[in-house]
C-alpha cells in the first residue's frame, strides 16, 4: 500500500485530464468504466437467456446477445488510442443510441414483439435508464474529444 | 428476498465504500489509502460472503434459483474491484475515485441479484 498517498497529502491532484486530448483519460476512464459493467452484465445475461432458454423468446434473446457486443466493442473502442478506435466508437454508441430507443419504442407499442426483458427493454428501465443516458454521455465525450479538437490542443 | 445479516452487512460496507470513494472525488482527491481500503472491504465482503455460502451450502441449505448463476455471479463479483483498481491507478486522478464508486454500487446490485437467486426473486 502507498503511504504518501493519505488524503492530507499536499500533493497536486491533477485538476483535469493528463493527457492531453486522450479519450480514455479523466472523465473518459470513468466512461470505459462504466462501458465495461455494461459489457460484462449483458454478455452474462445474454449468455444465460441463450444457453437456458433460447426457444421461449428467440428474438429477444438475439437482442440482447447484440446489445452485449455492441457494449463489448464499444468499451474497447473507447479505451483505445488512435483515429479508427474514435470512429468505431462513434459508430457503436450511435448504434447503441439507436438500439435502446428503438428497442424502448418498440416494446412500449408492439409488448408482444418482445416478450421478455432486454437490456434496452423500455429505455433501459430495468438499468435505471443508464442504457439511455450513457450513450448521450458517450457521444457527447466523443464529440468534445473529436480529432480535430485533440490537435489544437 | 430476505433481508438477513449478510445483506445488511454487504449493503452497508458497498454503500459506505461508495460514498466515501464519491466524496473523494468530489473534493478532487485522487485514489489514497482510504477509498483503496474502501474497495478493498468490498472485496473482503465478497470473499466471506462465498466462504459462507460454501459452508452454508455443504450444510444443507438449499438455493431457491439455480447454484451456477449464483456462483456465476459471485465470480463476476470477485473480479470487479479487482478491475476497477488496475484501471483507476494506473491515472490518478480523482474521476479514477469516482470508478472506485463505481464498485460500491455494482456490487451493491449484484449482491441484490445473488440474494434474489438464493431467497428466491419472488419471496420478498
Amino acid at each position: 500500500m502507498k503511504a504518501e498517498n493519505s488524503m492530507t497529502s499536499p500533493q497536486e491532484t491533477p485538476a483535469e485530464p493528463v493527457e492531453t486530448g486522450s479519450r480514455s483519460s479523466g472523465p473518459g476512464r470513468l466512461i470505459v468504466a462504466v462501458y465495461g459493467v455494461f459489457a460484462i452484465s449483458a454478455t452474462a445475461r445474454a449468455s444465460y437467456q441463450i444457453a437456458t432458454k433460447f426457444t421461449e423468446a428467440p428474438v429477444a434473446y438475439l437482442l440482447s446477445a447484440f446489445a452485449a457486443v455492441v457494449y463489448i466493442l464499444a468499451t474497447v473502442a473507447l479505451a483505445k488510442k488512435g483515429l479508427r478506435w474514435y470512429w468505431i466508437s462513434v459508430a457503436a454508441i450511435s448504434v447503441e443510441l439507436l438500439g435502446v430507443v428503438a428497442v424502448g419504442l418498440l416494446s412500449l407499442l408492439d409488448p408482444a414483439l418482445l416478450p421478455e426483458d432486454t437490456v434496452w427493454s423500455g429505455f433501459g428501465q430495468g438499468y435505471g435508464y443508464i442504457p439511455l443516458v450513457l450513450p448521450l454521455l458517450g457521444l457527447w465525450w466523443l464529440w468534445r474529444h473529436r480529432p480535430g479538437q485533440e490537435r489544437m490542443r | 428476498m430476505v433481508v438477513d445479516g449478510f445483506f445488511i452487512t454487504g449493503a452497508i460496507v458497498c454503500l459506505l465504500a461508495a460514498l466515501i470513494c464519491i466524496v473523494a472525488a468530489v473534493i478532487r482527491q485522487p485514489p489514497n489509502d482510504i477509498t483503496i481500503l474502501s474497495v478493498a472491504a468490498v472485496e473482503l465482503f465478497l470473499l466471506v460472503y462465498g466462504i459462507a455460502a460454501i459452508v452454508r451450502q455443504a450444510g444443507g441449505e438449499s438455493v431457491a434459483g439455480e447454484v451456477w448463476e449464483f456462483w456465476g455471479y459471485w465470480i463476476t463479483a470477485l473480479l470487479v474491484p479487482v478491475a476497477a483498481l488496475w484501471w483507476s491507478i494506473l491515472e490518478r486522478t480523482r474521476w479514477s475515485n469516482l470508478i472506485l464508486g463505481a464498485v460500491g454500487l455494482t456490487i451493491f446490485v449484484m449482491l441484490v441479484r445473488m440474494e434474489q437467486i438464493w431467497d428466491g426473486a419472488l419471496a420478498v
